[in-house]
């Protein structure tokens, strides 16, 4: 693992610099049953393949952004803050 | 003593000062050298041939590569084990002894071993020793002691410790040979900031000991001279002396990974180099061939002898026969003869050699037989013979004390293949498949002849430097076709092996790990039928070599037994280091960050026990504890608090964002209120509790636990992300100093200090209020973690020590004493306050921990609010409650709570009370045994000790002392 990620705000940087937030999920709403909860907290994706994922910039800006990982190549495919539109492949 | 000088006379292009002399020791005997040479040269010199004994059967070995690549020259210098002699520069009075031999390298007992070369068969470790099994347990301390190389001194302090470094390069190229010194001047020349990476202590690569006239260097290139070494000076001052230029000499890259990250060792010190494009010049090296004894002192690489006779001026030998498959054979031969060596005949595999070269080393007095291979070499500590074979099946014994092994090019693309799956044959030529951001230069795509090479490196720098935005970007697809034309040769080298291979149990692959062509028949026999799992079991490639010296043998070799071609054998994979690195220049320095809180140097004044609480160092008593909690209960205490995390959230949604997160409701907090705040995970487990201050309409202030802070600001930060909540958060955790100063003497030691009125009536507990403290602006919070009267004071950090001192001073009168962390926890834990993650763990809710009045179910949702539901809907199984033990008993942190000698709870946090002169703690016990005066049982050692539940603090229960 040694690959660059590009900070929205910062620009590219070292992966280390970066804390891993993991997936980005959905929130079940606050009534949400034991069992949704459950699948929410502990049942993760964990896919073969392009996958959303949460990154802060901790030993930069400390911001939280998004980046989109091919987690099979480790190719990261853009990344964007989180009220953006996902803009697909590219920066 | 007369002692043997194998110098020859001085050549223009070597390495050795002859007017410096130096000297160092090997074995005890001294040395003479001269600066310049290495361990080795100096030793080849002074007559020393064998250099080291093999791994496995103790066989001598002399010097092969002189390159740093090889096994051969692994010796002991200065406590260092492993070190390669043939690129250790000598100083003066270095102690350099040699490895795995007994009792010398000359004279070594252990090479009996050779002889019993039966009882060794290949995978030993999986046949011998097994049955019956007591066998091994008498083997392991023997094996033990034979086996492995070198030894590391236990007692040694390990040396310096070596740095670690992170650079940026626009271009990294990897190589000082022609083609990486050429593509590093192109690539700079256009822009780019450049790093050269060399291996040797020289930049020059091959061209250093080359003598040949070049007429068909191209003209663009700016060269001057014509002389394979003088076009070496010349590009290498072109690269030393260019600005833009950085190099490292005696450098090797041993890993590269993702986006162009470069693991380099240099010297003891290892650099990580971000590298945009990398130029891949490693070039392309000569490997031993396979025959009978090819490991015998005085079978050498053609390019190991070159440099031995034109880098340090000693004669390799005195008779020597070249064997090759190729023209390059011939160039050596011709090169070894200008210095001085008898070349007595060059064996050419091939039938028709070329004809303009054939003249030329006849004229030179060398003969040449075409279509004869090598079998075997004879001679017991240096070769004295060989025997070959002609095409028509005569064999011949030639005399000679030297062989030289050219042909039989394997590429240097192990870097390369750590981070990208190019296309690569067995020869480590790299044909295809080369990622975007590398650049192939050079001898490693199979580009040999100089001036096609030269002029493929200048391409390749142009291209690296337009591919990160230098030069002419736009001429990119012009620089890329021009580089198309150099194709590697497409032929895979099987059928260009040097020799046929002989199998027998002396014709050695890998050198490192002693394992022979017989070695890899007899693992193929036994059913290995795969390059990987044949590695595995034969650990041929796997030793110190990493298969420099021996992946293409191997391969050739497994191909033969498998009858596959060598192209469906495959190639192993290539993984760091590829050259070897100390564990020391791994570790580097201990980076543990420490925190010292603004007051650390007055505790140190003050003769505190300081400890460490994650980063930060603490003041954990000022000498006892137990006066120090009654300093606090009967007059008045202070202790520092600056480590607290302290964030200062801002912004109309403050409110907002604090309702979210916490669980109790913060939106509706006056002005100059606290409340306790309780931070949850989303499964409703505690994670943090602190103070929440509101300061003004749209401002808080938030302390967090110490130690915590970064990971809380990242929460707070993470669920404001993306929902447009108009809110700063900063944390001010070094910014703001802060003590507690508490007790029944706390108001009048402060009302001195300050204009705020802390009259019982004008400022109640849990309320807030800014103010002057001796001069000093500063925040006031009434609460009272310790259970007395107190206000938490923060400050700006700057004014710390004049704080406190002053504190101090006003005090006095009261007895004032500092109090460490010690007594705090004791103070805290008389009065039932949990310390989050001492008291709690990763799962506790918070309605398990008692603190139902902490958590608003009538907020419609919070962080954490689904899962302290799942638990209000459940039964509580379990429940954190106080005990007091019997008969004074003090039980430690953690000793299990016990029913019928089965652990039904825990203990948390237990101390002795001064206050009430008993032990008393926390403890979690299963929810039937939470009332008051149920008897439990704490187990410590065999022993069971009863205590008490207890429901309510042991001390000012009702808290009118807080509040006071």
């Amino acid at each position: 693992m040694a690959f660059l990620l590009n900070c929205p705000n910062c620009g590219a940087r070292n992966v280390y610099d970066f804390r891993f937030g993991g997936e980005v999920l959905t929130r079940p709403a606050p009534d949400a049953g034991n069992e949704e909860l459950t699948e929410y907290l502990y049942f993760k994706e964990n896919m073969d393949g392009e996958q959303r994922e949460w990154w802060n910039h901790s030993m930069g800006c400390r911001k939280w952004f998004i980046a989109t990982r091919n987690t099979h190549s480790n190719e990261v495919l853009g990344t964007h803050w989180p009220d953006e539109p996902v803009t697909g492949t590219g920066q | 003593m007369s002692r043997p000088n194998k110098r020859l006379s001085a050549a223009p292009q070597e390495l050795v000062d002859r007017s410096r002399p130096i000297h160092f020791e090997f074995e005890g005997r001294k040395i003479e050298a001269y600066e310049g040479d290495t361990v080795s040269s100096a030793l080849s010199a002074a007559g020393v041939e064998i250099h080291s004994r093999s791994f496995k059967y103790h066989r001598p070995r002399g010097l092969l590569c002189v390159a740093g690549r090889c096994p051969n020259c692994l010796m002991t210098v200065d406590g260092t084990p492993n070190v390669r002699a043939c690129t250790a520069s000598v100083r003066d009075g270095m102690q350099v002894i040699t490895q795995n031999a007994w009792p010398s390298t000359e004279r070594d007992f252990v090479s009996v071993l050779d002889r019993l070369d039966r009882f060794l068969p290949v995978g030993f470790y999986y046949k011998a020793l097994h049955k019956p099994k007591f066998l091994w347990e008498l083997a392991r301390p023997i094996v033990r002691r034979v086996a492995g190389l070198g030894s590391i001194d236990v007692d040694s302090d390990g040396g310096p410790t070596s740095n670690h470094t992170n650079r940026h390069t626009d271009v990294a190229v990897i190589g000082g040979g022609p083609a990486g010194m050429l593509a590093a001047s192109a690539a700079a020349d256009s822009g780019a900031d450049v790093t050269l990476i060399d291996d040797q202590t020289l930049p020059g690569g091959h061209l250093l000991t080359d003598i040949r006239e070049y007429f068909d260097v191209p003209d663009g290139l700016g060269l001057s001279t014509t002389t394979g070494h003088e076009i070496a000076a010349e590009l290498r001052e072109r690269v030393l002396g260019h600005q833009r230029i950085s190099v490292l000499s005696s450098s090797s890259a041993f890993g590269m990974y993702q986006d162009n990250l470069l693991a380099i060792q240099t010297g003891r010190d290892s650099l990580n180099l971000r590298a945009t494009h990398v130029v891949m010049a490693t070039g392309a090296f000569e490997v031993p061939h396979q025959f009978h004894n090819n490991d015998l002192p005085g079978v050498m690489l053609a390019s190991g002898a070159l440099r031995l006779a034109r880098l340090w001026g000693i004669s390799p030998g005195k008779t020597a026969i070249v064997t090759t498959n190729d023209d390059s054979g011939y160039w050596a031969a011709l090169n070894l003869s200008d210095a001085g060596i008898v070349v007595s005949a060059i064996l050419d595999s091939r039938v028709v050699p070329d004809s303009d070269l054939l003249t030329l080393v006849r004229t030179a007095g060398i003969e040449v037989l075409a279509g004869q291979t090598i079998n075997s070499a004879q001679g017991t500590k240096r070769v004295k013979s060989i025997a070959t074979t002609s095409a028509n099946g005569e064999t011949r014994n030639i005399e000679c004390d030297l062989i030289c092994m050219s042909g039989a090019w394997q590429g240097a693309s192990g870097l390369l293949l750590q981070s990208s799956s190019a296309g690569v044959d067995h020869d480590g030529i790299v044909r295809s498949g080369v990622p975007e951001n590398v650049t192939i230069a050079g001898g490693v795509g199979g580009v040999h002849d100089l001036g096609a090479l030269l002029s493929q490196a200048g391409l390749a720098g142009k291209r690296a430097a337009a591919k990160v935005g230098f030069g002419v970007p736009d001429d990119l697809p012009a620089i890329e076709a021009e580089l198309s034309v150099f194709k590697s040769p497409t032929t895979s080298s099987a059928e260009s092996s040097a020799s046929p291979i002989t199998q027998t149990k002396k014709t050695f692959v890998c050198f490192c790990e002693d394992v022979s062509t017989k070695d890899i028949a007899v693992a193929v026999e036994e059913g290995f039928g795969d390059v990987q799992t044949l590695k595995r079991y034969t650990t041929s490639t796997m030793g110190p070599c990493q298969g420099k010296m021996c992946h293409k043998a191997f391969v050739e070799v497994a191909a033969l037994n498998l009858g596959l071609s060598v192209k469906d054998a495959g190639a192993t994979t290539s993984r760091p280091p590829a050259q070897p690195v100390a564990l020391g220049t791994l570790a580097g320095q201990n980076h543990m960050p420490r925190k010292r809180s603004p007051l650390h140097y007055v505790h140190e004044q003050l003769g505190a026990e300081i400890v460490e609480l994650g980063p930060w160092l603490r003041p954990h008593n000022y000498g006892s504890p137990q006066d120090e909690v009654l300093a606090v209960r009967e007059r008045v205490g202070i202790i520092d608090v600056s480590t607290l995390g302290k964030l200062d959230i801002r912004g109309p949604d403050a409110g907002k964002l604090l309702d979210r997160v916490y669980t109790h409701r913060f939106s509706n907090l006056r002005e100059g209120h606290i409340r306790y705040g309780l931070l949850c995970s989303e499964a409703g487990s505690i994670m943090d509790d602190g103070t929440v201050t509101r300061m003004a309409d749209d401002h808080y202030f938030v302390t967090t636990t110490t130690g915590n802070v970064d990971a809380i600001e990242d929460w707070f930060n993470w669920w404001m992300a993306g929902t447009g909540m108009d809110v700063y958060v900063t944390n001010v955790t070094a910014a703001w100093g802060a003590i507690n100063v508490a007790g029944p003497r706390a108001r009048e030691t402060l009302a001195k200090l300050t204009d705020v009125d802390l009259s019982p009536k004008a400022f109640d507990y849990m309320r807030s209020a800014t103010g002057e403290v001796a001069g000093v602006p500063s925040i006031f919070l009434r609460i009272g973690f310790v259970g007395e009267t107190g206000w938490e004071v923060h400050f700006p950090a700057e004014y710390a020590e004049h704080l406190w001192n002053t504190v101090m001073e006003a005090g006095s009168e009261y007895g004032i004493s500092p109090f460490g962390l010690e007594a705090q926890r004791i103070l805290r834990l008389e009065k039932g306050h949990i310390i989050v993650n001492q008291d709690t763990d990763a799962v506790t809710d918070p309605l398990d921990a008692g603190m139902r009045w902490a958590v608003r179910f009538d907020k419609p949702d919070f962080i954490g609010r689904a899962g302290i539901a799942a638990t209000r809907d459940r039964e509580s199984k379990q429940s954190l409650v106080g005990f007091i033990a019997d008969d004074g008993f003090v039980p430690e942190d953690g000793l299990s709570i016990v029913t019928n000698g089965q652990p039904v709870g825990r203990v948390t946090s237990s101390r002795f009370s001064p206050t009430r002169g008993v032990g008393f703690g926390l403890a979690w016990v299963p929810i039937e045994m939470a009332e008051d005066g149920t008897r439990i049982f704490i187990q410590s050692g065999r022993n069971e000790w009863p205590a008490t539940v207890i429901t309510e603090p042991i001390y000012d229960p009702e808290g009118s002392r807080l509040r006071a």
